[in-house]
């Protein structure tokens, strides 16, 4: 859909906005105007008519105008040449008489992202800061942060800084609110916007004023002030009690982690805020909204994990119903494993046992694994339960009732009697891997209480050949050999057989292995066997381990109310690593996305391009723009500090070489075209210390190597090791994805 | 803050794409239709990750509408702009359908850029908006003086949600207590779980900058007051209702809702929701379901429903509708009804029963023949419960407006004055009995 055809588009477009009929007729250019945006949004690259919408931008029109400054945003990167022409129509609009126009021609200067447009926008922001018309304001204080970022560089302008904690105090609030973001973006490399206390208090004053996104986000920002005095924190919390009922449940939840925080000395202030929570937490979790009961029930979870009473007699709030979504089914299944009580459990129970015959399998097997985690502490309930599930006789039930009986065998030893006896049978409603894993284990481990354990293993051998899955086979071996030696007459002749099999006919080398080293280990006599393979079969202290009294409420206070509940606690660590690495070097620049064959460098190998640069000390700066004129004379005044060659054969396409660079933000300053012979490429960089590295690539085909010379302005030798890493792994990078 | 924001129809095509900050790759755009829209399996959760971005998605029939971020942050906030800005696309254009969303797509772009700058939420109140976003921006340079003044004073606003010098020569309020009702019931008629959440919605037409007092019968208000006369606290004690948690607009003073629970405030101009709450005690519960389910050898079930209505018999309810579901393997059905109608919708796997209209303590009935196709399939049906949909002229949770009063000492109208609407209507939420 998009991409094709876009050249006639195009073409046909730019006729249209050239035509002068339509250009008289308001109406007429309005529509191509908007058929422009249409194709932008489709994915169409229509950056080629930039020049006729430039001219549409002088107009008294302000919906056109609004148009085409979208337009601008979105392809002023890809011709900032022809963005510096409509400049000047948005610098008049910034003092136009309607502050709806100034605003608006601010806000859309402010979002071209371009090289050079920073010395154009300066003074509008600053006229924008002192303007009489709030909507003004607050579009001017947001322009602060965006020119910072388009700056790239570290650098910090002291005076608008300043001008921007004495806005703080302006009487509108969205400025006010404004004014905090933009101080935390400029100032994130100093820890952010100050809060001291003078602000804090001002903050507090005036949060009545502020709208529902306003609170949530001063409530995050008071959550690094840290009160003087008990005497203060406490006059805090009064003043902040009412959000507790605020409407918005962003707010209750904001106002609750600050409780949290704020009272992190104070167990029972704490203790006493989740209980007052508990109402609109409840009316969260029953409400029509789907996605904010789904959020909120992460969040019980989250509370239960401290107190695991402290739901526990609103239990039927979380019963689900049959046209609720299957995200609060899961999400419900698991709370209610988490509240269960004497008092309920009777009823938790008999209501899990109704899912586990629904419709969806996922969800019939989460239900049944909550039983099982509920069967480690009454145990004896669950597996009557679990019993009777099992003369359903349905595949996608057994499988799961049976790893739950294995992990519950481990934990709670008292109830193997049980589970032994409900086994027998078991074999013919199991097809998947991890059930026939489950239950080979049991019977390998507790079969001398099973009566026909060997002959059911002995059905598996019969079946080993048309067996797929290689972990099945592997269980299967290590649980006859146990089996063997509890009951060695009924297996013997069964072991040998699966031996043989697993030697002599198997393909996959681990069940080989594993058949050899068992073989052996028998030869070695059955004292080792027994040493070896006997372990204990349950372990009881593994449930023990998480006692909730170890878990205070202080553990997960700061990441309450952040997506660390949503997506649970180990999948954000995984995620927040990778993001680590990121922050080196950014996402691909805008220009690659447009490239009609897509991306050129493969997901995967970007990610390890910019993990790369975190392995040294080095972190380069992205957006360092040099001159030619600078990098020719600097690179003329100094002199080698390492020269090194690279193999490089075949092909080479030096613009999956730039971009490849851009990424881990070595720029390119000059290079040869593509083809000719010998190629040469000038780069430059520079660290997060201001060290720069220019660099010389040549590359001559006749002796298939790549030339690197290399030069720095301070002398450095670890850091220079680390630059000639990262360049020769995007060097290595580009030679492999083209082979 | 949010990143970008994303429509999409439920084919996946992109209908309106805005992005916000650099660390947004267009891609992202992609990434959402692939591994959510086009995902063969449900969905697993509204938050999605995706190479390290978060999308987070609500639906509005057949739309879906995404927020993407690669920060931290707060999930409920999100969700909650998103509605924010469902809410004030259906203030502008009616019903949120591709239709809509297509033929207004240059509002959307306008809406976008105002509610949202650099990822951060801005104003999104849809009464301040709707003064300057208004599709006739041919005008903009020959608006008058004043005009621009009053944007400028609403654009600024010291109280957000209302502007200075507003007249109406009919002083105007409607006041509707909207509820719906929940309830799970076990097929023995025990109730497993029942909640009301209801809204107070207020539409008011009001000139000047009027000072407004609503009050209902709250249990804690009423006992409060019946102190003094013991004779009142045992008439009203039992028309009181204890809500559980209530939340508000931003106009009450919750200062005074938190001394003396008395709701206080200055409404917007137009509609707004004054209130939201919640009751779970009780609960009038509109209708009850008594299923008998007979499963006759392995081929013919036979479902026998009585639905009662248990409220005045002066109220009429409406809307009605049963919806009793079938086993997949169905292969024929007899339904025989009191009233209404009723059918087998095979695509559904349910028999339908609508009834136009029902009076209060009355009962009604249908019975069923299921025929079922013999099958091998040793699974169980797992019988889904039975659900109803109704609407009901008053308010189950038991709510009463006692009174609204409304101030205005500036300009010379009084209480007396206002003309003053209330209705009631309760509705069914999920409401299921298990069979």
């Amino acid at each position: 859909m998009p991409y094709l055809g876009s050249e006639d588009v195009v073409k046909e477009v730019k006729k249209a906005l050239c035509n002068p009929h339509i250009q008289a007729d308001r109406l007429r250019y309005r529509n191509v105007i908007q058929r422009v945006i249409r194709y932008m949004t489709q994915g169409l690259d229509v950056s080629g008519v930039f020049m006729e919408m430039v001219k549409a931008s002088a107009t008294v029109d302000i919906v056109q105008k609004k148009l085409v400054y979208l337009y601008m945003c979105t392809y002023a990167p890809l011709k900032p040449d022809l963005a510096l022409l409509a400049i000047n129509t948005l610098c008049k609009d910034c003092s136009d008489p309607n502050p709806m126009v100034r605003g608006l021609a601010l806000r859309s200067m402010c979002s071209l992202r371009m090289p050079g447009v920073q010395e154009y926008i300066q003074q509008p922001i600053l006229n924008g800061l002192r303007d009489k018309a709030s909507y003004v304001r607050r579009v001017a204080v947001l322009g602060c942060a965006k020119m910072h970022n388009l700056h790239g560089d570290s650098e910090v302008d002291g005076a608008l800084v300043n001008e921007l904690y004495s806005l703080l105090r302006d009487q509108d609030p969205i400025v006010v609110v404004n004014c905090l973001r933009s101080l935390e973006e400029i100032l994130k490399q100093e820890g952010g916007v100050v809060i001291n206390k003078p602000i804090a208090h001002h903050l507090l004053n005036r949060m009545s004023k502020l709208d529902q996104w306003g609170q949530a986000e001063v409530l995050n920002f008071l959550l690094r002030y840290q009160p003087r005095s008990e005497e203060e924190l406490f006059d805090i919390l009064n003043l902040l009690d009412s959000f507790l009922k605020s409407s918005s449940p962003g707010v209750v939840m904001g106002a609750t982690k600050l409780f949290l925080i704020l009272a992190k000395k104070f167990p029972h202030v704490q203790t006493d805020v989740l209980v007052r929570v508990k109402g609109p937490l409840l009316a969260a979790c029953s409400s029509e909204s789907r996605e904010l009961c789904f959020v909120a029930l992460c969040h019980v979870r989250q509370i239960l994990h401290s107190l695991p009473g402290h739901f526990s007699s609103h239990y039927k709030k979380f019963f689900c119903s049959y046209s609720e979504p299957h995200y609060i089914k899961l999400q419900k299944v698991e709370v209610l494993c988490e509240l269960v009580n004497d008092e309920n459990v009777q009823q938790v129970l008999e209501e899990l046992r109704g899912y586990c015959t629904d419709v969806s399998a996922d969800f019939a097997q989460a239900a049944i694994f909550a039983i099982g985690g509920i069967a480690r502490t009454y145990t004896d309930q669950c597996v009557q339960i679990l019993t009777e599930l099992l003369g359903l006789r349905q595949e996608h039930i057994t499988t799961v009732v049976v790893q739950t009986f294995r992990d519950l065998v481990w934990l709670c030893p008292q109830c193997t009697e049980a589970v032994c006896q409900a086994l027998p049978g078991c074999e013919e409603n199991i097809q998947d891997s991890e059930g026939k894993q489950a239950l080979i284990w049991l019977l390998g481990v507790h079969g001398e209480r099973i009566p026909n354990a060997p002959y059911v293993l002995e059905d598996f051998v019969e079946n080993v050949k048309s067996e797929t899955f290689p972990a099945v086979k592997m269980e299967l071996l290590t649980a006859l050999l146990r089996l063997f030696l509890s009951r060695p007459a009924e297996c013997q002749d069964v072991l040998g057989r699966l031996l043989y099999y697993c030697i002599e006919e198997e393909k996959d080398m681990a069940v080989r292995d594993r058949g050899l080293f068992y073989y052996r280990l028998l030869l070695v006599g059955i004292d080792e066997v027994k040493r070896i393979l006997c372990s204990p079969k349950s372990d009881p202290t593994l449930g023990l381990l998480e006692d909730p009294a170890e878990r205070p409420v202080n553990c997960w206070a700061s990441d309450f109310n952040t997506l660390v509940p949503v997506y649970g606690k180990a999948h954000w660590a995984t995620i927040s690593k990778c993001q680590g690495a990121e922050r080196c070097g950014p996402e691909l620049p805008k220009t690659s996305s447009f490239a009609a064959s897509g991306p050129l460098i493969p997901e995967e190998n970007k990610e390890r391009v910019q993990e790369l640069p975190d392995s040294g000390a080095l972190t380069l700066v992205p957006n360092r723009q040099l001159t030619a004129d600078y990098f020719e004379k600097t690179w003329l005044s100094l002199k080698v500090a390492h020269q090194q060659v690279l193999p490089w054969r075949g092909e080479f396409h030096p613009d999956t070489l730039q971009m490849a660079l851009q990424v881990v933000n070595i720029q390119t300053i000059a290079m040869s075209r593509a083809g000719s012979q010998p190629w040469k490429a000038y780069l430059s960089a520079q660290d997060d210390t201001g060290c720069l590295f220019l660099t010389e690539l040549l590359l001559e085909p006749e002796n298939s190597e790549m030339q690197i010379s290399v030069k720095q302005n301070e002398a450095r030798t670890e850091t220079l090791n680390s630059f000639i890493s990262v360049l020769e792994t995007v060097i290595g990078t580009i030679e492999e994805i083209k082979s | 803050m949010i990143g970008g924001l994303f429509i999409y129809n439920h084919k996946g095509e992109v209908l309106i794409s805005r992005v916000y900050r650099d660390d947004i790759g267009r891609n992202a755009v992609d990434a959402f239709r692939v591994n959510v829209i086009h995902a063969r399996q449900q969905v697993r959760s509204p938050v999605t990750n995706i190479a390290r971005t978060s999308f987070f998605h609500v639906k509005r029939s057949n739309i879906w509408l995404a927020a993407v971020t690669k920060q931290n942050v707060n999930a409920a906030m999100v969700f909650e702009f998103l509605y924010k800005m469902c809410d004030v696309m259906a203030a502008y254009f009616g019903k949120i359908s591709e239709e809509n969303i297509k033929n207004n797509f240059v509002l959307i772009y306008e809406l976008l850029d105002e509610i949202l700058d650099f990822g951060y939420p801005q104003n999104s109140e849809t009464g301040a908006l709707k003064t300057f976003i208004t599709q006739q921006g041919i005008k903009s340079r020959h608006q008058t003086k004043e005009e621009q003044s009053q944007i400028t004073s609403q654009v600024t606003g010291q109280i957000g949600w209302r502007r200075e010098g507003i007249k109406y020569r009919r002083n105007e309020l409607f006041l509707d207590v909207l509820e719906s009702v929940n309830l799970l019931m076990s097929p023995q008629g025990q109730v497993l779980s029942a909640h009301v959440s209801g809204r107070v919605v207020m539409k008011s037409y009001l000139s000047g900058m009027p000072e407004c007092k609503f009050g209902m019968n709250d249990k804690i208000v009423i006992e409060k007051q019946g102190k003094g006369t013991a004779d009142e606290t045992s008439k009203s004690g039992k028309q009181s209702i204890a809500v559980d948690d209530c939340t508000f607009h931003q106009c009450v003073r919750l200062s005074k809702f938190d001394s003396e629970r008395s709701i206080s405030f200055i409404p917007p101009d137009g509609e707004f929701e004054l209130m939201r709450y919640r009751t779970t005690k009780d609960i009038i519960l509109p209708f009850r379901v008594i299923p008998l389910v007979r499963e006759v050898g392995r081929t013919k079930l036979e479902v026998k429903v009585v639905i009662k209505s248990n409220f005045k018999p002066s109220l009429l309810a409406q809307k009605i509708e049963v919806r009793i579901p079938t086993p997949l393997n169905t292969s024929g059905v007899q339904v025989i009804c009191m009233k209404g109608k009723a059918k087998y919708k095979a695509s559904e796997n349910a028999i339908v029963w609508k009834i136009k209209r029902m009076a209060g303590m009355k009962e009604s009935q249908i019975s069923a023949e299921i025929e079922l196709l013999p099958t091998n399939d040793k699974k169980k049906w797992a019988r889904p419960p039975i659900s109803m949909n109704f609407e009901v002229p008053f308010a189950p949770s038991g709510l009463k407006v006692r009174y609204l009063k409304v101030f205005e000492p500036k300009l010379n109208y009084s209480d007396h004055d206002v003309i003053k609407w209330v209705r009631y209507i309760g509705r069914s939420g999920i409401y299921e009995t298990r069979c």
